[in-house]
């Protein structure tokens, strides 16, 4: 192993190390220390990653090449063997750096934030069990940020859905947050069941579970016409697209994409630190990361599908963070509809500038996350905007922090310079490679690569030039379709929706911070914090360096180069970004401008607005219904069929028990008390008890009953001895 | 049949025993009139050991008696470790008495006797959960019976190790399955703790 | 009575393990059910050992059914420590009363 790996691998076990001593002896640590311990641990990993980093960029790529060792074999599953390594590339050393330094600034954060909000529950501090949490997160997001293999990528990817989970039921004792964390994991299990399925897939139709192993036997797979990777599946969609989108089905769940978004809003009910890490920074777009990585594994029909999921959500989420009144799930709203673009960069072929968005956005994302932690914090966990108001005057830099997250989240800059924010470069990197895969002719592929004349600004860092999925570097596979025009709609939704985000996320900072102040009890309490300031004051600069000079060419450097035909490469994206500039250049300012007048005078004109779009706002208020019709079509129809039963019983079941009890009265007049008593009573006891057990039996499918489950366990496994046998003949 | 020809009979089969020596005990040997008896004794023991276990077990399901279930567990346990000793598995039967007879079972015989305001309580399954569960259970096993009918196993019998084969299991358990041993103590170690620890909760 | 082969000791597996299911199925008694699993545990290891020495896989069949013993006294230890709890909250070992989880 090289230093470098090693360096990796001790930064990713270091908060693990900080775990095991929170959960064994953090009670006694205490409240403040336990804290630091998590911070000095993941502060460590954060350092170590920064030399890497350092030492990557002076490297030239014949010593990163080296700097990369062969993986360790773990094991032989039937004949494909599991290997364990670190997937040292620019990408991870990117993403690691990311993750530890937010992480870092999070955990300073949440010792000021915890300090009062870990409620005590049965005379014991939570404090230390936050902590630990945090550093279990910490330790299983690094590990999968540099897993190697498929199998890895997925117990990490668990790793961090357990964190999630726990740290959103961190409030366990309030009904809603331990909900919105059932919610959540229960969400997240069917898109990693999709996930798990595409495993299976990868282990029977490639036998190679690392990335780079399943990669080359995909390439190869589809190369060979006779491959079984490229016989037709179900829907029409051959084995090779059904295997990436199975993939992608994790990505969905985790990253929280239409039509698995239900749950990330519900997330906000875990404490604000944690959204700010998990659910904004890190754990969410570790779903557009694994795309990234099995990239090279997804067919041009299964990119489509990755682009409409995006489109899909990134318009979702920008609407219904429009009426949002929460301040959280205004941020979450447009985590998800930032989540969007990215998926959607991913799926029109934009790898490097999806990647780019993603490690900008966890900057200006946490910032505004922790923003709103402060926010709430000093207002005593007053979360409606609608109450707030005035406040930079009492949190001035809160304010001015939380301004630069709005500027640089509505992609702010001077169009045709390089001056600007994050999403200035990043997100108008998306909108240009999806502009010319709609408007392209089709001719890049043979535009000769490397022409590209270094351009101004960031641009200039793109030499490897840009590459995109127009023709996968498999021969024969779909060329024709692959190389057709996107539909339009791919880039026209997504432009509209730049000119809602900077919209939205000034309403929320306005109403926040500017105007009058609208409720003096919340105004009167206000205050910052002095340990809490920090942080933001970090990621604040984060967001307006990180825009400019970091991370995006140690991320260009990793595209698929080998396996991608070079379609777009630097140059023509500069002039395409140039054609872009009157289209998306000035959409921050016109949302801006648009947002201030609709509050500057308070929240009267916007009601009025609202009055007048009623069947409009209501659908956006109920979020599209997503949760109510998921509810309906999930739990009731298990209602429905308990429904079904309990008919049955009333109708038919009563019905003959009616029919004998008034032929009984008829009786009774006949016959004397004996024959009444004996036989007719004795009958009509009978056939209730029936009922009973028939409803019983049949409205029973979740009783909670151990006994019935394994029963219906047994019978499964009996159904499929059945079938193999009459399979086996 | 009277008392001196049954006498007879057991001397008989005590005789028979001691020619042939324990089964189990037998080297390789050449063919011979030992080997043909050694077979018929395989099965005698064989059926007699599979039926008590098969009885036990069937007594197990029917009985409505929590104490009657534990000792028809008992039965059938024995006997198994009996099959154990067939199978030439010396250690592994002396492991089933010790540690199910004198561990398990008698655990479970605790737990019955601790909650014993409803030791003596029969809690019936519903008629329609037994004709469910008698269905599902015949089903499953005339699967299984038919899946094994249908290889010939005739084939391949190992040779009788010479030697008790306890020396094998413990040079096995500490190189081949070192890590599962010790894992397998360590898992004992947590559960003797949680053990303790989920018992004695609730009782402050 | 034929020789005996490892046909047989399977047959007598898959009536042990019916057995223990079906134990486990109808009986509303929770250490009736943990009954059940011990036989159920019991089958596996008869087959274990069978296979360990009719198909000539060494020592094996019996390593694994020697675990497969140990796990069921660390289960049957922790079943009945719950078992307790169980009984100590509901005052009933009647698995059907603990249906919290229901529908």
């Amino acid at each position: 192993m090289s230093s470098l790996e090693l360096m990796l691998l001790a930064a990713t076990v270091i908060p693990l190390g900080s775990f095991l001593l929170l959960a064994l002896a953090g009670a006694r640590l205490g409240k403040p220390l336990a804290g630091w311990v998590a911070t000095a641990a993941i502060a460590a990993s954060c350092v170590l990653s920064g030399l890497v980093v350092v030492r990557w960029q002076g490297m030239d790529a014949a010593a990163r090449a080296a700097a990369r060792s062969a993986p360790v074999p773990w094991t032989v599953l039937g004949d494909v063997p599991l290997e364990v390594g670190v997937n040292l590339d620019g990408l991870t050393v990117a993403v690691f750096f990311m993750v530890t330094f937010v992480s870092t600034w999070i955990h300073v954060f949440s010792i000021g934030y915890m300090a009062g909000h870990s409620d005590e529950i049965d005379g014991r501090s939570k404090f230390h069990r936050f902590f630990a949490f945090l550093s279990l997160f910490c330790f299983s997001m690094l590990g999968l940020v540099i897993a190697d293999s498929l199998v890895l990528t997925f117990v990490f990817w668990e790793l961090v859905g357990l964190c999630s989970y726990l740290l959103i039921g961190f409030y366990f004792h309030k009904p809603s947050a331990s909900a919105a964390a059932i919610k959540a994991f229960v969400v997240n299990r069917v898109g990693d069941m999709g996930f798990i399925l595409g495993l299976g897939m990868v282990f029977w139709f490639l036998g190679d579970l690392s990335l780079a192993g399943a990669a080359r036997r995909f390439a190869e797979a589809c190369g060979d016409p006779g491959s079984a990777l490229r016989q037709a599946g179900p829907l029409g969609l051959d084995m090779a697209t059904w295997l990436g989108l199975l993939l992608f089905c994790g990505a969905v769940g985790k990253s929280a994409q239409f039509p698995l978004h239900v749950w990330l809003p519900d997330a906000m009910e875990g404490p604000t630190p944690v959204s700010a890490l998990i659910h904004a920074a890190t754990m969410v777009a570790a779903g557009v990361y694994l795309v990234a990585r099995i990239f090279v594994l997804l067919t041009p029909q299964a990119l489509l599908v990755v682009a409409g999921a995006g489109c899909i959500t990134l318009t979702l989420g920008a609407l219904v963070a429009v009426v949002q009144t929460d301040i959280k799930k205004v941020l979450a709203y447009s985590t998800i509809s930032q989540l969007g673009y990215m998926m959607l960069g991913m799926g029109v072929g934009a790898w490097i500038g999806a990647l780019f968005h993603l490690l900008t956005h966890a900057f200006f994302k946490a910032l505004m996350f922790l923003g709103s932690g402060q926010v709430i914090e000093g207002c005593h966990h007053e979360q409606d905007i609608r109450r707030m108001g005035g406040l930079w005057r009492r949190m001035p830099v809160t304010c001015a922090t939380f301004l630069i997250g709005v500027l640089a989240i509505a992609g702010a800059g001077i169009p045709g310079t390089s001056v600007g924010l994050g999403g200035f470069f990043s997100k108008d990197e998306i909108l240009a490679v999806a502009y010319s895969r709609v408007y392209g002719d089709g001719t890049h592929g043979a535009r000769p690569h490397g022409s590209a004349a270094p351009a101004a600004g960031p641009w200039a860092m793109t030499e490897t030039g840009h590459r995109s999925a127009l023709t996968h570097a498999v021969p024969g596979v779909e060329h024709a379709q692959a190389s057709a025009p996107l539909p339009a709609l791919l880039f026209w939704v997504p432009v509209i929706v730049a000119y809602i985000t900077p919209f939205y996320m000034m309403r929320c900072w306005w109403l926040t911070f500017m105007g009058r102040p609208r409720d003096d009890h919340v105004h009167a309490h206000a205050r910052e914090s002095a340990l809490m300031v920090v942080p933001l004051v970090v990621l604040a600069a984060g967001t307006l360096v990180c825009g400019l000079v970091l991370f995006r060419p140690l991320v260009a450097e990793v595209a698929p180069a080998g396996l991608l035909a070079p379609t777009v490469d630097g140059h023509e994206l500069h002039e395409v970004h140039h054609a872009l500039m009157p289209i998306v250049g000035g959409a921050f300012v016109v949302g801006f401008a648009v947002a201030i007048a609709l509050y500057a005078r308070g929240l009267s004109l916007a009601a009025a607005i609202a009055r007048r779009l009623r069947p409009l706002h209501r659908l956006l208020e109920h979020k599209f219904y997503f949760d109510e019709l998921y509810g309906l079509v999930l739990v009731g129809g298990t209602h429905l069929l308990k429904g079904l039963c309990d008919l049955f019983d009333r109708i038919v079941v009563d019905g003959i028990v009616d029919a004998l009890s008034a032929s009984t009265v008829r009786l009774a007049r006949f016959s004397g008390r004996d024959l009444d008593e004996r036989v007719v009573d004795g009958a009509v006891n009978g056939v209730g008890r029936t009922t009973w057990e028939l409803g019983g039996a049949a409205g029973s499918l979740q009783t909670g009953r151990i006994r019935l489950y394994i029963l219906l366990a047994a019978g499964g496994v009996t159904a499929m001895v059945w079938l193999a046998l009459a399979a086996g003949g | 049949m009277t008392g001196s020809n049954r006498l007879s009979i057991v001397a008989a089969v005590l005789v028979w025993l001691a020619r042939a020596g324990p089964v189990w005990a037998r080297g390789p040997r050449g063919p011979g009139p030992a080997d043909w008896i050694g077979i018929e004794l395989e099965a005698v023991m064989f059926y007699l050991l599979g039926g008590l276990a098969a009885v036990c077990a069937v007594g197990c399901v029917l009985s409505s008696r929590v104490v009657r279930m534990a000792l028809f567990l008992f039965g059938a346990l024995g006997a198994v470790a009996g099959l154990y000793l067939l199978l030439h598995a010396n250690f592994l039967a002396a492991i089933q008495l010790i540690v199910y007879a004198g561990g398990t079972l008698v655990v479970i015989i605790f737990g019955i006797m601790l909650s014993s305001a409803s030791a003596a309580a029969r809690y019936r399954a519903r008629p329609a959960e037994k004709a469910a569960g008698a269905a599902v259970g015949l089903l499953l096993l005339a699967g299984l019976v038919t899946a094994v009918g249908r290889i010939d196993w005739s084939e391949g019998i190992a040779a009788a190790p010479s030697a008790p084969t306890v020396d094998g299991l413990g040079r096995a358990l500490l190189t081949t399955y070192l890590v599962p041993f010790e894992l397998s103590s360590v898992l004992l170690l947590a559960v003797m703790i949680g053990a303790a620890w989920l018992a004695g909760s609730g009782r402050k | 009575m034929g020789s005996i082969t490892l046909m047989h000791y399977l047959v007598l597996g898959a009536l042990l393990f019916c057995c223990g299911l079906l134990t486990m199925v109808v009986k509303r008694n929770a250490v009736g059910i943990l009954i059940g699993v011990e036989l159920v545990l019991n089958a596996a290891n008869v087959n274990l050992v069978a296979f360990g020495r009719y198909r000539g896989a060494g020592i094996d069949g019996q390593a694994a059914a020697l675990f497969v013993i140990v796990l069921a006294a660390a289960e049957a230890a922790v079943a009945i420590a719950i078992f307790m709890n169980f009984y100590r909250h509901l005052t009933t070992v009647d698995v059907d009363r603990g249906d919290l989880l229901r529908g």
